[in-house]
């Protein structure tokens, strides 16, 4: 399974900026396969992706408009992009010259087939 | 909050706040608190420390036994909340930090800045050992021996 | 190690019961549960076996009060007695500030008391405690028993006590000898506090 993971996520990190993308347990924030560029702490990344996408699940939830799909939050000096799926959620950490709508659209693919 | 010395406030204080954690508490690997902050309610915090010092002694010398390196970390998960373990090095020694969480919070979130705690530790721990002080005075066992005559009803 | 908050000025020692299985380690915590008002002490944790014998440890926070300004509090803990147990029995001495052996009396155990003292010696050699400066007490507990099943106090200093330790008789289920052993080594971890032989974290 995690090699399998490894490859969807080598999958994205081929994309121009793309600086990592994790595979992250919803329930705990742990990592639960990773592809990032040396430097980046992974942990960090998957810690507050699942954060992140849990607080939009409840929000929404609370609001009325279904699970979350995808959540963008962008910086000065780039994105942090979720993938929430129901078990786990796809993380990645782009740079500001990423093509935005080309990662959505590999994200929102991978995380279908990560079920 | 307490502490039995004044620089861990400040990052105990920071870790609990920022990990959104319920409560927090520092011990000796010996099992005695040396600070606390968060909800304690009604805990029996000498009887948790006891515990929680006796879960990361035992599953770290199970996994030398087995042939390992110890478990840093020990993890809990509960319904409704969970406990972290770990054990780390201070100037002081080694220590052990429980952190009890609920959902507000994330187990990866906890470990990640439980390793900035531990950075923030060593930072503040005051670089040379404060000279002993004086502790009991020489006729501490009247008071001692009136104590535990008390204590059992003699 | 003892434990010195200068600031809330509180001191906290721990106190561990050693000796083979059976000779009345959990029975001398239990009856100190039972005679210290309810506001002096904490709960009793016993981690044991479904038959009642120790697997990890007892312990019991009590609070002995203000002595020479500090509130001073002993954390006592019990060790598994069985042979089999060491692993266990090292992880509870960890940083005890002083132990009391408690030795069955009786004659057929008398060897189980050996060997358990000489463990005790053994594992804190292992923790780098030069134990001629340890705090240690001898409990020699069922004197209680008829006398041609025992050993008396002065046979068991003789079999036991070569490092002429305090040692007190004791009949742990009935509380005889629990207080004076507790006072005994309470004494002898304060006094060597106050020597400054025990460091303040």
């Amino acid at each position: 399974m995690t090699s399998q993971f490894q490859a969807m996520l080598d999958g994205l990190t081929r994309l121009r900026g793309v600086r990592g993308a994790l595979v992250v347990s919803l329930e705990d924030g742990l990592v639960v396969a990773e592809s990032v560029m040396g430097g980046l702490k992974g942990g960090a990344l998957a810690a507050i992706g699942a954060t992140l996408a849990g607080r939009a699940v409840e929000l929404s939830g609370r609001g009325g408009f279904g699970r979350p799909r995808f959540l963008h939050l962008q910086g000065d000096d780039g994105a942090l992009l979720v993938a929430p799926g129901h078990d786990l959620a796809l993380v990645a950490l782009a740079g500001r010259d990423v093509p935005i709508g080309m990662l959505r659209l590999e994200m929102l693919r991978t995380a279908e087939r990560l079920g | 909050m307490r502490a039995v010395e004044p620089w861990v406030v400040a990052p105990l204080r920071a870790f609990v706040a920022e990990s959104s954690a319920r409560l927090a508490l520092l011990m000796t690997s010996s099992g005695q608190v040396v600070a606390q902050h968060g909800f304690v309610g009604a805990l029996d915090l000498m009887s948790v420390a006891a515990l929680g010092a006796g879960i990361v002694a035992s599953s770290s010398e199970l996994a030398v036994t087995v042939g390992w390196e110890p478990f840093r970390v020990v993890a809990h998960q509960g319904k409704e909340q969970a406990h972290f373990l770990a054990w780390f090095d201070t100037p002081r020694g080694r220590w052990i930090a429980l952190v009890v969480f609920g959902s507000e919070t994330k187990l990866g979130l906890v470990r990640v800045f439980f390793e900035q705690l531990v950075e923030d530790l060593a930072a503040a721990a005051p670089p040379e050992e404060e000279p002993r002080r004086e502790v009991l005075a020489a006729d501490f066992e009247r008071e001692l021996n009136a104590s535990l005559r008390a204590l059992f009803g003699r | 190690m003892s434990l010195v908050n200068f600031t809330t000025r509180e001191i906290t020692c721990k106190i561990v019961y050693y000796g083979p299985g059976r000779s009345g380690k959990t029975t001398n915590l239990q009856y100190i549960y039972g005679r210290v008002p309810e506001a002096r002490r904490g709960r009793m944790v016993s981690l044991a076996t479904q038959t009642d014998r120790t697997l990890f440890f007892d312990f019991l926070p009590i609070d002995l009060g203000v002595i020479s300004g500090f509130t001073t509090r002993f954390q006592l803990y019990t060790v598994p007695g069985q042979v089999y147990y060491n692993a266990t029995r090292k992880l509870v001495l960890q940083g005890a500030d002083g132990v009391v052996f408690v030795a069955d009396s009786q004659a057929r155990r008398l060897e189980d008391n050996l060997e358990s003292l000489q463990n005790l010696q053994a594992n804190l050699l292992g923790q780098g405690v030069d134990v001629r400066n340890f705090p240690v007490v001898l409990q020699y507990n069922k004197q209680d028993l008829p006398a041609d099943l025992i050993l008396t106090h002065a046979d068991l200093d003789d079999a036991l006590n070569f490092r002429n330790y305090r040692s007190f008789p004791g009949d742990a289920l009935r509380g005889a000898g629990v207080f004076e052993t507790l006072k005994g080594i309470s004494e002898l971890v304060l006094k060597r506090l106050a020597a400054g032989g025990a460091g303040a974290a």
